[in-house]
């Protein structure tokens, strides 16, 4: 079966190097392009608030440096070590995810914020927890999927997919953190569904998993207002519909150029999370249709380049790891955009490589990493 | 793909691929929409949130008296800003502060020392406190101008005058009617601001100039009115009433030259927070309120029973008639006594003069019943009683009168002698101006002009007749007869020597929840001069007088008072 050092005959015409060589290096650069592009949009996004807040323009941007550098550290170390090697940490990495997301609720790690607690770690040093269990959960669900490939077309073989992805996404929604919930449960179905689940399987999860919404909008009654807010945010302006007006005026003021680099108007204070979750806005304001195009063509060549390696990985396990990280990618950058731009009910989410959040940035450049041993077929 | 799987895993992958790939394309055909079809409303929005306009309070016109002083103007006030990041030194700054505006220099640190982005020092700062502010020259202190409305003359013609509310607009008075003229058009400063609407550094500033108010110029002389003024807080503080008020007006033109409530208020300081003693301070009562007039008005039963004799009417009597001399008359059943008793000769052979001098009650009920009931009440009509005179201020009161249909003898008879009807001081006022002046009813007026601040006339007020009650024959009898009541009869206490006034004096009862009042009256003296050719007139009513009682006695010499003063201050020569 193996057919190692092959050229051309995977889906896409292989022009990668091979095992051992240097992998995919115009994905490399993507990476950095991307984060470094972030930085900036970050600090163009943030600087006024910073200096009047806290008197340090620079203060977000600096915030966001050890992410970057231990993301570089990481991503490089990735690059180079066997990706293969990984499998072995897989209930390890797992646990260490559920024993993490359980402590968001211990009194004195876990950090509360905003009436959700997400965070954990002591004042300097924090992380979400939920970063490290999408990434777990990739490797856990690739490497049992391409173990028991035979078996993935009965409930038996997904089950254990299953039951990880549930514990973490219910883990998860008890913080609670709805829009990090949704983004591993879809993880969750691409993965089953890369991996070869049956049809009638995949509707088993999906159905009830699409029943849950209902009762989460009960539970809580604010995603309701949050639902009407997107379908008509002119109706409570000062409320609800706040943030998603002040973001469409960001893009709206964008229009097909932009207003220019650094000159947005929505950044001094008008757009809550303009630094975070809805920098996309600061980005369509500052650069227009133009420049949200070329960021949208960066992604696509990154989720093309990772499609491409996993469609070449030299392993089965390899392509379904390739495939979980281009999905988490896609996800959330296709979410992100989504809320943004008023196309779906506004949710919480970063977008990857871009938005602030350390432990965001680090993940994603770590997994590039991984991306990268797979493209060299370590 | 390098390894077997038992189902089409590069399908997968390009469903996979291809799911993204719409989704993306979705999301580019939200982004066409978003930016470039609602862009250009969406910025429009987005403009309205971004910039902030910041008014600039047009300077208010100036309320001034006939002979251009300033009774209401405006004066430049400074608010101090601090923005406590900029400052260097928070301590020595506080120090600074104190000393220059006189407030607490610890306070002030610790209100220094907060994290916020910027804080009012003080308000209302004056420009020599401004100026030293400046010259001091701290980082972070910043000043701002506002205008103040000012009152220089304090309490003088404060209901006339009227006040403003905080945000400029007229409250009440002068102030308040000729608001549109005095409020001027704001400007504005376009500037752009953050969310909490801080200007944001190195934008351009949109200065629209605010244009200043125009001016008002009253009919008002600030001389007589101070002279007046001063005449009603003697009588205050002589007679202890509820209230002095008193009217100056020039009977021919029906320009107001004084108009003074007693008690007023200062307004530079005026009760807002107690709404009962403004309200009470605040009301023009010689405009608003209406009173019973007593004898002052028997004027117009003379004037009324001579324009008729003039006319050839028989029920009229001739100035010679001698009427009976009798105490009482029974009218439909009811006894009308005189207020004199009518012992020892006294009020008999009385022609309508003699009984003017004497104000003889029963002459008057004579007269009114004889020229019958359409007659007196065309008369009352001509005169302006019962309607608005039409003065330029707000919320005047039309008076009382039983309506012709349902008047009886009674009311009639009472009528004769400023009974059974209640009019305004300003109707009373016009009403006699033209029972004097040849017979023009006059509407009266505040203000003569409306003026740019270079003093430019945008407007101009002229005199204007609304009615011509009786024949200038007629007036001068009146005329005549009422000086005559000066010179010899029961308002000798406003007689000046060589100035021929002339007036009538007036007791009327006050009335409340429908019953006479014992001991407390309205005593008022209406009276003019020079009587053959009238320049000034003035009402004095003194409500509720302490001890004194009689107009005569009480309301007469302030009446008097006034009018010596305006001959000193007009220099007029006696004319016999």
């Amino acid at each position: 079966m193996a057919d190692r050092g092959g050229k051309g005959r995977g889906l896409i015409k292989d022009n990668l190097s091979g095992r051992g060589g240097s992998g995919d290096l115009a994905l490399m650069a993507l990476v950095f392009g991307l984060s470094l592009f972030g930085m900036m949009m970050l600090y163009s996004a943030s600087n006024y608030s910073a200096e009047r807040e806290y008197g340090d323009a620079f203060l977000f941007v600096k915030k966001q440096l050890p992410g970057f550098s231990l993301g570089t550290l990481l991503m490089l170390f990735l690059w180079r070590y066997p990706y293969q090697k990984l499998a072995k940490f897989k209930y390890v990495f797992l646990a260490v995810s559920v024993v993490c997301l359980c402590l968001v609720f211990v009194p004195g790690i876990g950090i509360e914020t905003l009436g959700s607690r997400r965070w954990i770690g002591f004042s300097a040093v924090s992380f979400q927890p939920s970063e490290i269990a999408k990434f777990s959960f990739i490797l856990f669900s690739a490497h049992h999927m391409a173990e028991n490939k035979e078996k993935m077309g009965t409930l038996k073989g997904i089950l254990p997919v299953a039951l990880a992805g549930g514990a973490i996404c219910l883990l998860i929604i008890l913080e609670p953190n709805m829009s990090i919930t949704v983004c591993v449960g879809l993880l969750m179905l691409g993965m089953l569904f890369v991996g070869g689940c049956r049809m009638r399987h995949f509707a088993m999860i999906l159905l009830p998993a699409l029943a849950l919404i209902p009762v989460l909008i009960i539970i809580e009654p604010y995603r309701l207002l949050r639902l009407s807010a997107f379908l008509d945010p002119w109706s409570s302006p000062r409320n609800e519909g706040y943030q998603l007006i002040q973001s469409l005026y960001g893009l709206g003021g964008g229009g097909l150029f932009g207003v220019g680099l650094f000159n947005s108007r929505q950044k001094f204070d008008f757009l809550p999370f303009s630094e975070s979750d809805f920098i996309f806005s600061i980005i369509g304001e500052e650069l227009g249709l133009f420049g949200c195009l070329l960021l949208i063509c960066a992604f696509i060549f990154y989720i093309y380049r990772g499609i491409k390696i996993a469609v070449n990985a030299d392993t089965l396990f390899g392509c379904y790891l390739a495939s979980g990280i281009v999905m988490i990618v896609a996800i959330q950058v296709i979410i992100n955009i989504a809320v943004v731009t008023g196309s779906i009910p506004p949710t919480g989410l970063p977008l990857p490589f871009i938005s602030y959040g350390g432990s965001s940035l680090m993940m994603f450049m770590g997994a590039s990493g991984v991306l990268l041993s797979i493209s060299r077929k370590g | 793909m390098r390894q077997y799987t038992p189902y089409d895993l590069k399908k997968r992958l390009f469903a996979f691929a291809a799911g993204i790939t719409f989704l993306f394309l979705c999301l580019f055909g939200r982004l066409v929409y978003v930016q470039l079809i609602m862009g250009r409303q969406l910025q429009t929005k987005a403009a309205e949130q971004w910039a902030r306009d910041l008014p600039v309070a047009a300077p208010r016109g100036l309320i001034l008296d006939k002979n251009g002083k300033v009774l209401a103007g405006n004066s430049t006030v400074y608010t101090v800003y601090v923005r406590p990041r900029e400052v260097d030194d928070k301590r020595l700054l506080s120090g600074e502060l104190s000393g220059i505006l006189g407030i607490d220099a610890e306070e002030l640190f610790q209100k220094l020392s907060k994290n916020v982005s910027e804080i009012t020092v003080y308000k209302k700062a004056t420009r020599e406190q401004a100026n030293s502010i400046i010259a001091v020259g701290r980082k972070g202190v910043y000043l701002s101008m506002d205008i103040e409305r000012v009152y220089p003359y304090g309490e003088l013609a404060s209901q006339l005058l009227g006040y403003i509310s905080v945000d400029n607009r007229g409250q009440a008075g002068t102030e308040k009617f000729y608001d549109k003229f005095l409020k001027g058009i704001d400007g504005k400063i376009l500037s752009e601001s953050d969310l909490t609407g801080n200007r944001l550094e190195g934008t351009p500033q949109h200065y629209i100039p605010p244009i200043n108010g125009l001016n008002v110029k009253l009919t008002i002389d600030y001389t007589i009115q101070s002279i007046a003024e001063n005449a009603m807080q003697q009588a205050m503080l002589i007679f202890k009433p509820i209230a002095a008020r008193a009217l100056v007006m020039d009977p021919k033109t029906g320009e107001i030259l004084a108009m003074v409530n007693k008690p007023g208020f200062d307004l530079n300081d005026i009760p807002r927070d107690d709404l009962d003693a403004l309200n009470k301070y605040s009301r023009n009562s010689l405009v608003i309120d209406i009173y019973e007039p007593g004898s002052t008005f028997k004027i117009f039963t003379v004037a009324t029973n001579l324009n008729e004799y003039l006319k050839g009417n028989k029920k009229a009597f001739s100035p010679n008639h001698i009427f009976s001399g009798g105490r009482t008359r029974v009218v439909d059943g009811r006894i009308i006594k005189c207020w004199s008793n009518h012992a020892g000769g006294k009020h008999s052979n009385q022609n309508l003069s003699l009984a003017l001098n004497n104000s003889c009650n029963p002459i008057f009920v004579d007269v009114a019943l004889s020229l019958g009931k359409e007659t007196f009440y065309d008369y009352v009509e001509a005169f302006g009683f019962g309607k608005v005179t039409g003065i330029d201020f707000l919320g005047e009161g039309t008076g009382m009168i039983v309506p012709q249909n349902y008047a009886m003898a009674g009311d009639l008879a009472r009528m004769g002698f400023g009974q059974s009807i209640a009019v305004s001081p300003l109707q009373l006022a016009a009403a006699a101006s033209a029972a004097v002046n040849g017979g023009r009813l006059m509407q009266p007026y505040l203000v003569s002009e409306i003026t740019t601040k270079d003093g430019l006339v945008a407007q101009r007020f002229y005199s204007t007749m609304v009615g011509n009650p009786i024949s200038p024959e007629a007036s001068r009898m009146v005329a005549e007869m009422l000086e005559g009541a000066v010179s010899q009869g029961s308002g000798r206490n406003a007689y000046i020597e060589g100035f021929r006034v002339g007036g009538k004096t007036g007791t009327a009862q006050k009335f409340e929840n429908g019953r006479l009042a014992v001991g407390k009256n309205v005593s008022s003296f209406i009276g003019f001069f020079p009587a053959n050719d009238p320049q000034y007139l003035a009402l004095v009513i003194i409500d509720e007088p302490v001890g004194q009682s009689y107009g005569s006695v009480v309301a007469a010499p302030f009446a008097k008072q006034i009018f010596e003063q305006i001959i000193y201050y007009k220099d007029l020569k006696p004319v016999s």
